[in-house]
C-alpha cells in the first residue's frame, strides 16, 4: 500500500515537475524575444559551451571512428564486404552515434555545469540579489544559457561527426589501403541530404534540451549545497533521458518525411 | 583572457564548425546535381525494381545525374524522372535506352543509361523521353530456374524409368543389352554392313578415278560443262527442234486424214488419180472446149465489125475511156 501511494506520489512529481519545465520553457521564449538582449553573456557563454567543450568531443568523436571502424572492420570482412565500410561508418556517424554521443558528452559537460552554476548561485542568494539590484536573472542566466547551448551544440555535432570520420579513414587507410580520397567520395556517396538535414536539425533540440533542463534544475535548486549537487545530477540523467526521447521523435518524424 | 580573444576563438570556432557544415552541403548537393545546370529527362519503365528517389542514374559506368522523380502511369507504366549533368548530357543521344539495375549483388538499385548501336547526332535536351529496356530481374531468374528444376525432376523420373526398363531387358535398347542372340544377330548385322560400306567405297574410287581420266577439254562433254553460251544455244536448239517435231507430227496427221478422204471419197480427184478411161475423156474435152473458145472468140470479131453492133461496142470503148480519165 505504502508502495503504491509511493509509485503514485512519484507519478506526481514527475508530471508537477514536467509542467514547471514546460512553464520554465515557455518563459524562455518570452524572455528571449523581449530586449534588452545580452549578447555579451550570450557570446561569453558560447565560448565557454563552444571552444571549451571542443577538445572533449574532439577526442571523443576521434575515437568514436576509430573504435566504430575497428570493430566493425572484422564482420564485414567476413562477408566480403569491407568496400562497404565507408559508406556504413559514415551514415552511422552522420545520423545516429555522432549526435547522440556529442550531445550526451555535452550533457554530461555542460548541462551538469550549467545545474552547478546556478544552482549554487541560487542558493547563495545571488540570483536574489541580482533581482534586487534591477537585473533579470532570468534573462542574464538563463536565457543566455538555453541559447548558447542550443547554437553550440549543433556546430560541436557537426565537427565531431568530422573528427570522427577522420578517425575512421586513418584506420581505413592503415588496415585496407584506402586513400583519404577514396574514403571521403565514398562517404558522400553514401550520404544524402535525407541523412544530414534531420541529423543537424534535431541537435539544435538537442542543445535547446541540454540547455533548459540544466537551467531550470539549477534554477529551482533547493536545500542548500546538497541541493547543488543534486541539480546538477539531476540535470545530466534528465538531459540524458530527454536526449534519447527526443531522437526518437526526430528519427519517427525524419522517417515519415523521406519515406 | 581578455573579451576579444574569447570572440576571436569563438568566431573561428563557428566559422570552423560552419565551414565543415556549408562543405558538406556542397558536396552531397553536387553529388545529388542540385546545383548547376541540368537536364531533365524520363523514361517509362513496366517495373521500376524499388528504384527509390535520389538512385544514381549511370553512363557508360559514370554517375551523371540522380532520379529525381518516380510516377505511376498506368499498371503497366511507370515514369522515371532523371536529372543529368548538362555537361554529361551533351554526350547522350535522343536514341540512348534507359534500363534499371542493381548496383552489385545486394546494392541500391540504379538507372543505367547505355548508348544505342544506331548513332544520330541529336542530343538529348530537357523533356525527352528516351526509350528503356526491361532487363531479367532476380525474381525472373528464380521462376526460370524453378521451372528450369521441375523439367529436371520430370526428365530424371523419366530417365530412371527407361533405365530400369533396360534393366528388365524391355525394349530394343533393353533386348539389345539382355539378349545375347539379338546382340549376336546385330554384331552379324553390322559386319555386313561394313562390307557393303567397304565395297561402295571401292566402287565409288573406281568411279572417281574413270571421271578423272575422261579429257573434258577437247570433247563436246568439256564444252557443255564449261561453256556456258553455248549450252544456251544448245538448248535454244533443242527447243527449236522440239516445236519444229511437234508441227510436223501436225502436218503428217493432216496429210495422212487428206489421203484417207483421197481415197474414201468419189470426188474429181479421186477419179484423176484412179479412173484412166475418164482422164482420157477428160482430156478430149478440154481440147474440145480450147477449139470452141477459139471460133467464139473470131465470132465476137466479127460482131464488133457487124453494123448492127459496131455502135453498142464504141459506146463501151468511151465509157471505158471516161472512167480511165475520172481515175487519173
Amino acid at each position: 500500500m505504502a508502495d503504491k501511494k509511493s509509485f503514485l506520489k512519484n507519478i506526481g512529481s514527475f508530471f508537477e515537475e514536467v509542467g514547471d519545465l514546460s512553464r520554465f520553457a515557455g518563459r524562455f521564449f518570452k524572455e528571449a524575444v523581449s530586449p534588452p538582449f545580452e549578447f555579451r553573456e550570450l557570446l561569453k557563454q558560447c565560448y565557454y559551451m563552444g571552444n571549451k567543450s571542443f577538445f572533449l568531443v574532439a577526442v571523443t568523436g576521434f575515437i568514436l571512428g576509430v573504435v566504430f571502424t575497428l570493430q566493425t572492420r572484422p564482420t564485414l570482412e567476413e562477408f566480403g564486404a569491407v568496400a562497404w565500410m565507408p559508406s556504413m561508418i559514415s551514415i552511422s556517424i552522420v545520423r545516429e552515434i555522432g549526435p547522440v554521443i556529442i550531445a550526451l558528452i555535452c550533457a554530461g559537460r555542460i548541462g551538469s555545469s550549467i545545474g552547478a552554476e546556478l544552482g549554487s548561485m541560487k542558493v547563495t542568494e545571488q540570483i536574489d540579489a541580482m533581482e534586487v539590484s534591477g537585473t533579470n536573472p532570468f534573462k542574464f542566466l538563463v536565457v543566455t544559457r538555453i541559447a548558447a547551448t542550443t547554437l553550440m551544440i549543433p556546430l560541436l555535432v557537426i565537427l565531431g561527426d568530422f573528427i570522427a570520420l577522420i578517425g575512421s579513414a586513418i584506420i581505413e587507410n592503415m588496415k585496407g589501403d584506402v586513400s583519404f580520397q577514396l574514403y571521403f567520395n565514398q562517404v558522400f556517396d553514401a550520404l544524402k541530404f535525407s541523412d544530414l538535414m534531420p541529423a543537424t536539425v534535431k541537435t539544435f533540440f538537442f542543445g535547446f534540451a541540454i540547455g533548459l533542463v540544466g537551467c531550470y534544475k539549477g534554477y529551482n535548486s533547493k536545500k542548500g549545497t546538497a541541493g547543488v549537487g543534486k541539480a546538477s545530477n539531476s540535470a545530466v540523467v534528465y538531459t540524458s533521458m530527454l536526449l534519447f526521447i527526443i531522437d526518437f521523435i526526430a528519427v519517427f518524424v525524419s522517417d515519415l518525411f523521406y519515406s | 583572457m581578455s573579451n576579444t580573444a574569447q570572440n576571436f576563438r569563438l568566431g573561428l570556432f563557428v566559422f570552423a564548425g560552419v565551414f565543415i557544415f556549408i562543405l558538406a552541403v556542397y558536396f552531397l548537393g553536387n553529388r545529388q546535381n542540385l546545383f548547376g545546370d541540368n537536364v531533365r529527362i524520363s523514361s517509362v519503365f513496366k517495373n521500376v525494381n524499388g528504384l527509390q528517389m535520389g538512385n544514381n542514374v549511370r553512363f557508360a559506368g559514370v554517375n551523371v545525374g540522380t532520379v529525381r522523380g518516380i510516377t505511376i502511369l498506368n499498371d503497366t507504366a511507370i515514369n522515371v524522372d532523371m536529372l543529368i549533368s548538362e555537361k554529361t548530357a551533351q554526350l547522350i543521344k535522343k536514341n540512348a535506352l534507359a534500363t534499371i539495375t542493381s548496383d552489385g549483388l545486394v546494392g541500391s538499385m540504379i538507372v543505367n543509361i547505355i548508348p544505342n548501336d544506331i548513332f544520330i547526332e541529336e542530343r538529348i535536351e530537357t523533356g525527352d523521353t528516351i526509350s528503356s529496356i526491361s532487363k531479367i530481374a532476380t525474381a525472373d531468374m528464380l521462376t526460370t530456374l524453378n521451372t528450369t528444376n521441375e523439367n529436371a525432376a520430370l526428365l530424371t523420373q523419366d530417365l530412371l524409368r527407361i533405365t530400369n526398363a533396360i534393366n528388365k531387358g524391355e525394349g530394343v535398347l533393353g533386348a539389345l543389352i539382355k539378349d545375347e542372340a539379338l546382340l549376336d544377330d546385330v554384331k552379324k548385322s553390322l559386319s555386313n554392313l561394313q562390307q557393303t560400306t567397304q565395297t561402295a567405297k571401292t566402287s565409288m574410287f573406281e568411279l572417281n578415278r574413270i571421271i578423272k581420266e575422261v579429257n573434258f577439254d577437247d570433247n563436246i562433254a568439256g564444252l557443255l560443262l564449261k561453256d556456258t553460251v553455248s549450252v544456251r544455244k544448245l538448248a535454244t536448239v533443242f527447243d527449236n527442234l522440239e516445236t519444229s517435231s511437234k508441227e510436223i507430227e501436225q502436218l503428217t496427221k493432216n496429210l495422212n486424214a487428206f489421203s484417207e478422204t483421197l481415197k474414201t471419197n468419189e470426188g474429181i480427184l479421186n477419179y484423176a488419180l484412179h479412173d484412166t478411161i475418164a482422164v482420157k475423156n477428160l482430156d478430149a474435152t478440154l481440147k474440145n472446149a480450147e477449139e470452141a473458145s477459139e471460133r467464139l472468140n473470131e465470132n465476137m470479131e466479127a460482131l464488133k465489125h457487124n453494123f448492127l453492133f459496131r455502135g453498142y461496142f464504141r459506146k463501151l470503148e468511151r465509157q471505158e475511156a471516161r472512167e480511165e480519165r475520172r481515175q487519173n
